[in-house]
């Protein structure tokens, strides 16, 4: 055995412990991650599972359950209600894409000017978001009451133009309305989120901007949205699929209506669940939506392997 | 005072039932008991903690009292929950042993699901044929077997603000012609006829076609239907629905069709104390709580029946409606004690009268009542009208209510597809020609409640 045979035999020798005190440190984290996984599996993987398995049969939530193949994919597919519901979710994911990420960015850019008080309005903007939303919606629906809210008040110091407008009771209201609420509730959520994005963008390349003769508005193009585009992606990625899953405000305040105009599909598949008694349809209609949702979720996936910084 | 509550209320408000079941336990302690000495369980969506101990203190103890070696077990859930958490238990082999449903539809999804148990037997124990109106417990028989027992009969009322129509020298309406004339005069006048809207339970429109197809169609015709003689998209029930829509249209309910949409139902019985509003089409469940809306104006309310709508209508017609059953879990480990739990909350005329004279909002037992069964201390107008409703219905002189008498699943399409006619997406006839598809596919599933004829009660 030569000096470089013995040098490698004795790296062996070292390596071996090495490794076997990596395996022990793989088991290890593998089992503090058993509690999680079993977790995992009981409340979401067999869940799933199980709806799966209900959304190709015709079951009404409780008794057994019959087994229709794709029966319930192809109602759904020729479903009026479902399609009006699945557009009202298009639109109020168009909403949310524009209304609160305007209003975010522009707060947070307002916000990040200030240091007085900055705290103060990050607490206010922020509160919405923390407040439960048969909260925020009991609110919203007294101040937009008909006879009993804003209007009239503004009615009667001389100021009629909202007088009597049932902002909930309209048809062509009632969804802008109702995602008028949820935005309230949650642009501040955005703002700060954009704010903490805003505070992390190296402040020399303002200086180098402005010394390169850019203004504000420059700035903003070619510094801060490139320095907050991770955050930005995320912020529009989870717009999308809460506007996909959006349930709760409508629910509260119009249920879908009047008349379906605020229907979305969560709506329409608690009514198939819980009033229909059609829990193997509205378990397809949910798939449908995940379907949806897991699409956006691939898109984004997508990009950034296309190197796109998401 | 009255204790009733809708279906539709059921999850909101039916623990108040419980409340009420306790004051009955404290009038039934000391009556001798069937009990099968074993546990009985029974979910009670009674809320808050002052409700609550008032239930164990006057339900849950005397009942044990009553039943020596029964021992009464009872879990409170959240009202809103409480149909979705027993569905779910059910689901899963679990669940209460006494079962409280929002409705003969409802109860049919279970009994469809082998969920509960053959109750005839007890019946026969406990002579429940002879102690119960007769239509409400056929209202419990599936295939002419008893699975469930009436726990809240209701029925449709014409509420109004007594001293705004005195003050206007009006009465009650008492046919269409009054109706309509009185509406055009009030609303001339700057008055909502009628406070009504469902801005905060769409659901809540099915109170509309129901006492327009009640009033207007008439119950022979709506037997008829039911009994699948003649098909909803007949010119009766599209007339009628068209009758309601021009009313909302007007302004007539509501004071516009989007305030109709719009209005939540305090909103509604606001209007109606502050004289805002004249009158209120709503269920028997609304004299609960009636009182409240009327204290900051210090005006006087009462009720009438709903009027004719067309000639050879009865003057006096109830529309018949029950807001929640109950009945026992197949796997009760105690049938024998829930069965025994189920007599002692709804099988004695005196004491539940009195339970009704005392606890608002909780019980109407489905009993045949007369004014002088009930206690002094009871509102007599509540006292009249439960009267009334037993009286009249003894004369076969009732309705159907959609939450009731229609399978759920055209119930819900009688909510969902009632409020289109409304904004004009769909007309009365589109309408009661999709009831008509929709029903049909009910009565093909066997679906549809057992409907008892006019004139038989």
């Amino acid at each position: 055995m030569d000096v470089d045979q013995t040098t490698v035999a004795q790296e062996a020798v070292k390596q071996a412990p090495r490794g076997g005190l990596r395996r022990r440190r793989r088991l290890t984290a593998w089992l503090f991650m058993v509690p999680l996984l079993v977790i995992n599996v009981l409340v979401i993987l067999g869940p799933s599972v199980a709806t799966i398995y209900y959304s190709l049969t015709d079951w009404a939530g409780i008794g057994p359950a019959e087994f229709v193949g794709l029966q319930n994919y192809r109602d759904l597919l020729a479903d009026g209600d479902f399609w009006m519901a699945m557009w009202h979710n298009v639109i109020w994911t168009v909403l949310f894409l524009t209304v609160p990420i305007f209003m975010g960015l522009l707060g947070a850019f307002l916000l990040s000017q200030i240091k007085r008080f900055q705290m103060f309005f990050r607490i206010v903007y922020f509160v919405p978001y923390i407040v439960a939303s048969v909260v925020n919606a009991a609110l919203w629906q007294n101040i937009l009451d008909p006879t009993r809210g804003i209007g009239s008040a503004l009615a009667s110091i001389g100021i009629p133009f909202l007088d009597g407008v049932a902002f909930f009771g309209s048809e062509r209201l009632a969804l802008p309305s109702v995602a008028f609420v949820n935005i309230w509730a949650w642009w501040g959520f955005v703002l700060l989120l954009f704010l903490t994005a805003l505070q992390s963008v190296d402040h020399e390349l303002y200086e180098a901007a402005r010394m390169d003769g850019a203004g504000r508005w420059q700035q903003f193009l070619n510094v801060t949205l490139p320095g907050i585009r991770p955050t930005f992606v995320f912020v529009v990625l989870l717009s999308i699929i809460n506007s996909l899953l959006v349930f709760d405000y409508v629910y509260i305040i119009t249920r879908g209506g009047p008349a379906g105009a605020s229907e979305v599909v969560g709506t329409l598949m608690w009514k198939e669940a819980f009033e229909r008694f059609e829990a193997g349809y509205a378990a397809a209609m949910g798939l449908g939506l995940s379907f949806v949702s897991g699409l956006i979720v691939l898109i984004f996936v997508f990009l950034r392997r296309r190197g796109w910084e998401v | 005072m009255y204790t009733e509550i809708s279906r539709r209320q059921f999850l909101a408000r039916g623990g108040k039932a419980a409340l009420g079941a306790g004051l009955a336990g404290s009038l039934l302690a000391g009556c001798g008991g069937g009990g099968g000495g074993g546990q009985v369980t029974y979910w009670s969506n009674l809320e808050g903690s002052g409700p609550q101990d008032y239930f164990n203190k006057n339900i849950e103890k005397p009942f044990e009292k009553a039943n020596k070696g029964t021992d009464l077990k009872v879990t409170f859930q959240p009202p809103e929950e409480m149909d979705r958490i027993v569905r779910t238990a059910l689901q899963g082999g679990e669940g209460p042993d006494v079962i409280m449903t929002p409705g003969p539809a409802y109860a049919q999804e279970y009994i469809d699901a082998n969920l509960f148990a053959e109750l005839d037997e007890y019946s026969d124990q406990y002579k429940w044929d002879d102690k119960l109106l007769g239509w409400a417990i056929d209202l419990g028989r599936y295939e002419d077997k008893l699975y469930s027992i009436p726990y809240q009969l209701q029925t449709m009322l014409l509420y109004y603000n007594k001293t705004l129509l005195e003050d206007k020298g009006m009465q009650p309406p008492k046919s269409r012609d009054e109706l309509e004339s009185m509406a055009e005069e009030l609303q001339g006048e700057g008055i909502t006829p009628f406070a009504a809207g469902i801005g905060d339970d769409p659901a809540a429109i099915e109170w509309f076609p129901t006492v327009f197809w009640n009033h207007y169609s008439g119950p022979d015709a709506l037997y008829q239907a039911l009994t699948g003689e003649i098909p909803f998209s007949d010119p009766v029930f599209v007339e009628a629905i068209e009758l309601f829509n021009n009313y909302v249209q007007k302004g007539w309910f509501g004071g516009s069709r989007e305030q109709f949409f719009s209005n939540g139902i305090d909103a509604v019985h606001v209007d109606l104390g502050d004289g805002n509003a004249a009158m209120n089409v709503e269920g028997s469940w609304f004299l609960a709580e009636i009182d409240g809306f009327f204290k900051d104006s210090g005006d006087d309310w009462d009720w009438a029946p709903l009027p004719p709508l067309r000639r050879g209508i009865p003057a006096e017609l109830y529309e018949l409606g029950l807001g929640s059953t109950i009945s026992v879990n197949t796997r009760a480990q105690d049938a024998d004690g829930a069965a025994a739990f189920i007599d002692y909350l709804n099988a004695n005329k005196k004491r539940a009268a009195q339970w009704m004279a005392a606890v608002p909002s909780a019980f109407n037992a489905p009993l045949p009542f007369s004014e002088s069964d009930f206690p002094a201390s009871m509102d007599q107008r509540v006292a009249r009208q439960l009267a009334a409703l037993s009286e009249a219905t003894g004369k076969g002189n009732f309705g159907y209510t959609a939450w009731t008498f229609w399978p759920s699943k055209s119930d819900v399409y009688i909510q969902d597809e009632s409020q289109k006619v409304l904004t004009g997406d769909i007309t009365a006839a589109e309408f009661c020609q999709g009831l008509d598809e929709q029903f049909a596919k009910d009565r093909k599933e066997g679906t549809v409640p057992k409907i008892i004829e006019p004139g038989t009660a």
